[in-house]
């Protein structure tokens, strides 16, 4: 009964994907670049797009730890970045509380959204379940509208814009480009941890066959519930941060379903269920469309979106592992051995 | 002397159909418990009537003398109640010792120890040589050893075999048939549901007939083999059961 398993061939490649637990030269590389793109004072226009590739990637692996690792396609995710940002920005205008607090406040908030998004959908799956998210975010977007005392209604509100650390305001942009990337290595520390856990194992176990998971001793829903909670959480704080760096935030500008498909777009193109997956898909998609904004959204209204959808289109066919998938082929890393 | 397992007048409805019809049996420990009927019989419906899968619609069922009645399947995995799947449900984007791994979680908190025992738990079986791969590459032969390796690395006090045998080759059953005879002998009790009958006739040390939804015997393999109701249920296949 024995059986020939190829062997990794590994003397002379970077595996993209390392094994569970482990860190690959790869992502060290990409860390590093990325530190040295903050410090390296590229002109301002260029870091906006850069901060603004970090803040997404980090909301991708948001996304990706219920969407990706649990399986919970979630279209609702804006919801959760929106009562982050709504939560950190309330506390400091009314009751002048420093988003360095606010941001956690805003988190616990947004867990308890998605744990309580959790327990509604506890008997839905699949297309009912992404049904689901996909209200629910449309819910949270029209309380927040007609809860004008709150909320300021469509009016939105809006954070004076003067520089304070304690008001996490900030005169330069490299300032904002270093929070955002500690935000995305953040979330990313708190993947790879999850990846090499007990919890981990469980989130795979339901998301590949829930009456395993059970006979095994796993309690679907309190995963589900506990996963969700925590992907809200780290969703609302990135909410808190776009509203530090924007300044101001309506309903509608926070909590749209096209906020939410682009969290989940994100892991999506750059892999599903891996780490380096959403942070690979942020640095190309969030530049593309910044930059096809800039350049063409004035010459040829709508163009930039037939150019950007085309190119997701590509990347879906050709790439359907993710470019992190693609790029794992091209080491010839065997994922198993 | 006090059952592991008792099944008290247990029932289970589907609309209007008696899936389960007043069955009561009681498990020693140590054990090696035949459940065999022809198909539709509903040797699964109280399989996962015991596992939790589904409550019953009436009746009482006791673990340890503690009633466990309508628990959920994984509070009935952790009062140490195992089973295998009959169309095996493996975690498919895992490998075969994740797969383990995720059972052995129940007896070994830390990676590193779950891994042992998994991997414990595979040689065991004999499936040490696949350990690292998908799970969905395995053949239907395999994935079904893949379910009776989950089911034993949680190290259950009981365990309940769902057809392990169908989709294995004549070698492969005798080498699975000395693993479960073993299993006594190592305090775990088994619960067998079979079809592949020359294979639980020759081990198990009691057995109970149902047929729709009924019990219909009880006794030793060999005085199955000669009861006319069990004869009748299975028309044409006593030269099996002889």
């Amino acid at each position: 009964m024995s059986m020939v398993i190829p062997a990794p061939i590994s003397s002379t490649c970077i595996p993209v994907l390392p094994k569970r637990g482990q860190i690959s030269w790869f992502e060290i590389v990409l860390l590093v670049m990325s530190f040295g793109l903050v410090v390296s004072g590229v002109a301002p226009s260029l870091q906006d797009v850069i901060l603004l590739s970090f803040l997404f990637a980090g909301l991708g692996l948001a996304w990706n730890i219920a969407g990706g690792y649990a399986g919970l396609i979630s279209f609702g995710h804006s919801a959760f970045f929106g009562v982050g940002a709504y939560t950190s920005t309330i506390l400091l205008l009314r009751y002048d509380i420093s988003p360095w607090i606010g941001i956690w406040a805003g988190a616990v908030i947004a867990g308890l959204f998605g744990a309580a998004l959790a327990l509604i959908c506890a008997r839905l799956r699949g297309p009912f379940f992404i049904l689901s998210t996909l209200a629910f975010a449309e819910v949270v977007r029209i309380g927040a509208l007609n809860w004008v005392s709150l909320t300021g209604g469509p009016e939105g509100l809006s954070i004076p814009p003067m520089a304070s650390l304690v008001g996490m305001v900030f005169a330069s942009k490299t300032t904002y480009a270093a929070l955002m990337l500690g935000y995305l290595v953040f979330v990313y520390a708190i993947t790879k941890g999850l990846e090499a856990s007990r919890f981990g194992y469980y989130l795979f176990a339901i998301r590949d066959n829930e009456d395993a998971a059970g006979a095994a001793g796993v309690n679907p829903l309190l995963g589900r519930t506990a996963v969700m909670a925590l992907s809200a959480a780290l969703t609302g704080v990135g909410g808190s941060l776009f509203a530090q760096y924007f300044l101001y935030l309506d309903p509608t500008y926070v909590i749209s379903p096209e906020l939410s498909f682009q969290f989940a777009l994100l892991p999506a193109v750059g892999g599903l269920a891996t780490a380096i997956g959403p942070v690979l898909g942020s640095f190309l998609i969030t530049p593309l469309s910044e930059l096809l904004r800039s350049h063409l959204g004035n010459a040829a209204a709508g163009l930039h979106l037939v150019i950007y959808s085309f190119g997701l289109m590509v990347v879906m066919l050709y790439f359907p592992a993710g470019l992190a998938g693609a790029l794992n082929k091209l080491t010839h890393w065997r994922p198993f051995r | 002397m006090s059952a592991l397992l008792e099944v008290r007048n247990v029932s289970r409805a589907f609309r209007t159909t008696l899936a389960v019809n007043d069955v009561s049996f009681a498990v020693q420990p140590g054990e090696l418990l035949g459940l065999i009927g022809p198909n539709g019989a509903g040797k699964s419906t109280l399989f996962n009537l015991i596992a939790g899968v589904l409550p019953p619609s009436s009746g009482e069922i006791l673990f340890d003398g503690k009633p466990v009645t309508g628990w959920k399947s994984h509070d009935i995995a952790r009062v140490g109640i195992a089973r295998t799947f009959q169309i095996p449900k493996p975690y498919r984007q895992l490998s075969v010792v994740e797969n383990v791994m995720l059972s052995a979680f129940l007896r070994e908190k830390s990676i590193a120890g779950a891994h042992k025992l998994a991997e414990a738990t595979l040689a065991d079986i004999g499936l040490a040589d696949y350990a690292g791969l998908p799970a969905n590459l395995l053949t239907v032969g395999l994935l079904k050893r893949l379910e009776v390796a989950r089911a034993l690395a949680m190290q259950p006090k009981l365990v309940l075999f769902d057809e392990i045998m169908a989709g294995l080759t004549p070698t492969e059953v005798g080498a699975m048939t000395r693993l479960v005879a073993e299993l006594p002998a190592r305090g775990i009790t088994v619960i067998w549901v079979e079809h592949v009958l020359y294979a639980i006739m020759k081990t198990a040390t009691r057995m109970i007939v149902i047929n729709r939804g009924r019990q219909i015997a009880e006794g030793t393999p060999a005085m199955m083999a000669r009861d006319p109701a069990v004869v009748k249920a299975y028309l044409g296949e006593e030269m099996i059961l002889a």
